[in-house]
């Protein structure tokens, strides 16, 4: 039994599922790919399947990935190719290799947000770039207090480790880099809704690039 | 694929993924390269309707054709809909994600009463006038089917065509004929008119209904050349029906998501309640290498773990543990789990439970239907309390500390003592339990039964009977609660409100349309779901449409009433129900048709042959 990690994208309409939804179809997938899947022993046998960091629902991704186990020693281009063979449209199966990292060093994300249909692109962009540069963005957030969900301030601006804004045509691409893992996490979507307030009409995507260590890292 | 203003309100709604299609297996096609565009809708939300086997059914047997392209549609979930008509978006379909008003068929399946309102709703959604009269092109053509259409009349306003029994093979001729008049540029009187020669295919508007002063029909006429009676259609060699090999998989948790297998259509046991009982006979069994072959090409292409062998009455297949047999040789070691639903207490045999304890354990269900024998007897249900028992008995002794039971409250001639006779029956249940010397240590035992009230349904021996009043219902399940002593007993009830309006709707008439519409116009949907169901709305509606629902449930109709679905032909005799109508009253029970042929009939749809007598 070895464990392999398998990274993938996901874009498309499949963006539209969610993490538990995620889980289930790459289930099935992994059945229909017939790769010799290792089992739980107990009781009730299922697969043993973990993911790096949960994706929300409606994001793209091109650095997804999964930790699955393998009884034996199946050439990892070889499952790859089943893998990718059993697939559902939007999921590309882009590298099977063993795990380096512990999925709990992930501590950054890099995000590709591009803005569409904005009434008018000039004069968003120019809003935009100033709300970015401004000193803090404080919204509410919801957080945890003890087993308590609460509405919690989070200013954006400060954990925002980088970004690039830039005019393609008339679409607006926003790359930043934000906190992302077990201890702190923002949802870029946060500071997407802020832009949206920005202007009229416009509607944006998020696809996550990349995921990295504290060390800027890339997780692999 | 779909517009991008769908994309737009795609994040602001729960469950986005029932929007945008793109499952495994989906179909997809060229759409200018096929000759006719069909909307298959399911007047209900997407987990409901892709669980649905006949949806999986058809969509394959209309998509083998190459020049006809089948696409789903579902009812968009309330928050859907409002962002939809908010932006003027019409209802599209699932795989190409265009407005289905330019489509040219659009069928809907009626698997229950209570989805009528939906049916209105996507039709209007799609931009589309709700009555079929005020449908004037030739296409799209409105279509129902399913097992409501045995007595679709409160819906005849609205549809253009019905199809009655088992649609396989059937649409065949209707796509046909529909590319025919296309190419020909017919109206769509003249298509209808032609459609109605089809067999299986009724067409609504060619017959004229009238009324006696009392309110009962007088007499259903048709013209233009329609038939007197539209007999059901019926699949002569169910083993080698096409059955679809693969199954779309969908990403969300669908009610019923695994491979699901009809073993057996029809059933042999006559419970007088029993509408599909009657229904869809004559009795026809799959044989056991095309079950399990079938069943193992499915799994490979859907990945599922879960095959559910489904049939009305899964332990009456002739062949269920040879299909077990070939069954578990490959699931086992492929962990795949076998489900059995329907399973009768009669036959539940040690080697069965053997088997089925092999793959994980799931909840066993029994359905006793009445708590006192001599009411089981009047529905015919032919299942002693001794059967119930030794059957739990034989559960417990297996481990299982979990049985759940279906009882009906309501049912023809039942009495208090009958509805006492429930809790009396759930309670020696527990009994048994306790008495198991080798119960597992610590464990409890729960006894879980589910009351639902009876509704009394077209070609049933129980067609002429008095539905009892919400009142009663509920008096009765006060009784039954005021009759159990245990907490090992839970109770769960059908709420009688929605079961008397499945009552109107079921033996309902054409004057119903109006009230459907009504209903619908002021804000009532998904019905079947207990925080949609707005039944002051309902009761208001049969007051402005000056409709008294009490007319449709809760008189006794005499047996040479004429009735609202009498021109439809679904093989049964009324001879034979009014027979079996009066064994009821005698509380006579009527042995099974492997034991003996009752003469129902409906072997007459299928050239005289029936499984259970040959």
């Amino acid at each position: 039994m070895r464990t392999l990690r398998v990274f993938f994208e996901k874009r498309g309409n499949i963006r539209y599922i969610s993490h538990l939804d995620l889980m289930r179809t790459m289930t099935r997938a992994i059945r229909r790919s017939g790769i010799p899947l290792w089992y739980t022993e107990g009781f009730n046998p299922h697969p043993y399947m973990t993911f790096a960091l949960p994706l929300s629902l409606g994001m793209e991704s091109l650095c997804e990935s999964m930790d699955i186990r393998i009884e034996d020693d199946t050439p990892e281009a070889d499952i790859l190719a089943a893998l990718q063979s059993a697939m559902p449209q939007g999921i590309e199966i882009t590298a099977v290799k063993p795990p380096v990292l512990d999925p709990k060093f992930i501590a950054f994300a890099a995000f590709d947000c591009v803005f569409e249909d904005a009434a008018d692109p000039d004069a968003f962009c120019v809003k935009a770039d100033e709300l970015l540069h401004r000193d803090s963005l404080i919204v509410q957030k919801l957080g945890k207090k003890g087993h308590k969900k609460v509405m919690k301030d989070v200013d954006l601006l400060e954990h925002l480790q980088s970004f690039s804004l830039q005019k393609e045509g008339d679409a607006l691409r926003l790359r930043l880099v934000l906190p992302a893992g077990s201890t702190t996490n923002v949802n870029p979507a946060l500071l997407c809704d802020e832009l949206l307030k920005l202007t009229d009409g416009a509607v944006y995507r998020i696809t996550r690039t990349a995921l990295y260590t504290k060390d800027m890292e890339p997780f692999a | 694929m779909f517009n991008k203003e769908i994309e737009k309100i795609l994040p602001l709604v729960q469950k986005p993924a029932r929007y945008t299609g793109g499952e495994l297996n989906s179909i997809l096609k060229d759409k200018t390269k096929v000759k006719l565009r069909y909307a298959f809708c399911f007047p209900d939300s997407y987990e409901i309707g892709m669980s649905h086997l006949g949806i999986k059914i058809l969509y394959d047997c209309a998509n083998a054709r190459d020049d006809v392209w089948c696409e789903r549609v579902f009812a968009p979930w309330h928050d859907m809909e409002a962002l939809m008509r908010e932006r003027n978006l019409p209802l599209y379909a699932l795989e190409s994600g265009d407005p289905i008003k330019d489509f040219d068929l659009i069928g809907f399946t009626l698997m229950y009463e209570l989805c009528y309102t939906n049916v209105l709703n996507m039709l209007d959604l799609a931009g589309l006038p709700v009555r079929a009269a005020d449908r004037t092109a030739l296409t799209p053509i409105v279509v129902g089917g399913g097992a409501c259409a045995c007595n679709a009349e409160p819906m005849a306003q609205f549809f253009d065509m019905f199809c009655l029994g088992e649609g396989e093979e059937v649409f065949d001729e209707v796509f046909d004929l529909l590319e025919r008049a296309k190419a020909e540029g017919w109206s769509k009187a003249a298509f209808l008119k032609m459609a109605a020669q089809i067999e299986g295919i009724y067409v609504p508007s060619l017959y004229d209904v009238r009324y006696n002063d009392d309110g009962t029909v007088a007499a259903i006429t048709p013209h233009d050349g329609a038939p007197e009676k539209i007999k059901k259609l019926v699949i002569s060699d169910f083993d080698h029906v096409r059955y679809p090999d693969k199954f779309i998989v969908p990403f969300i948790e669908v009610v019923h998501d695994r491979v699901t297998h009809e073993i057996m259509r029809g059933c042999i046991r006559g419970c007088r309640f029993c509408q599909a009982g009657f229904l869809y006979r004559p009795i026809r069994e799959k044989s056991p290498d095309t079950i399990n072959d079938q069943c193992r090409r499915l799994c490979d292409v859907t990945g599922y773990d879960e095959i559910s062998l489904s049939s009305l009455s899964t332990s009456d297949y002739t062949q269920l543990e040879t299909l077990l047999d070939k069954l578990l040789e490959w699931t086992i070691p492929e962990k795949i789990n076998i489900a059995l639903p329907s399973l009768r207490v009669d036959n539940f045999s040690d080697s069965l439970m053997e088997k089925l304890n092999k793959v994980r354990r799931s909840g066993l269900t029994f359905a006793p239907e009445a708590g006192t024998q001599r009411l089981r007897d009047a529905i015919n249900k032919n299942v002693t309390e001794e059967e119930v028992l030794r059957t739990s008995r034989k559960a417990f002794a297996g481990g299982w500390t979990a049985v759940k039971l279906y009882f009906m409250l309501g049912l023809p001639t039942e009495t208090l003592d009958d509805v006492a006779g429930i809790a009396d029956l759930a309670q020696q249940v527990v009994n048994e339990f306790y008495r198991n010397p080798d119960k597992p240590k610590g464990k409890g035992v729960t006894v879980s039964i589910s009351v639902a009230s009876f509704v009394p349904k077209p070609f049933t021996p129980f067609q002429w009977e008095p539905q009892d009043t919400r009142e009663m219902l509920l008096e009765k399940q006060a009784h039954l609660l005021s009759c159990i002593h245990t907490k090992k007993i839970n109770a769960s009830f059908h709420k009688v409100d929605i079961s008397f309006l499945e009552g109107v709707f079921a033996r309902g008439d054409r004057r119903l349309s109006a009230v459907i519409e009504y209903a619908w116009a002021h804000g009532c949907k998904f019905d079947g779901w207990d925080d949609s169901f707005r039944f002051d709305t309902w009761m208001e509606s049969f007051a402005a449409c000056g409709v008294d629902p009490l007319f449709y449930t809760s008189r006794r109709r005499s047996f040479d009433e004429v009735l609202p679905w009498d021109h439809l032909d679904y093989g049964i005799r009324k001879e034979f129900l009014i027979r079996e109508a009066k064994k009821a009253y005698e509380s006579k029970t009527t042995p099974h048709c492997r034991i003996h042929c009752a003469g129902c009939g409906a072997d007459r749809l299928n050239g005289g042959n029936c499984d259970a007598h040959a």
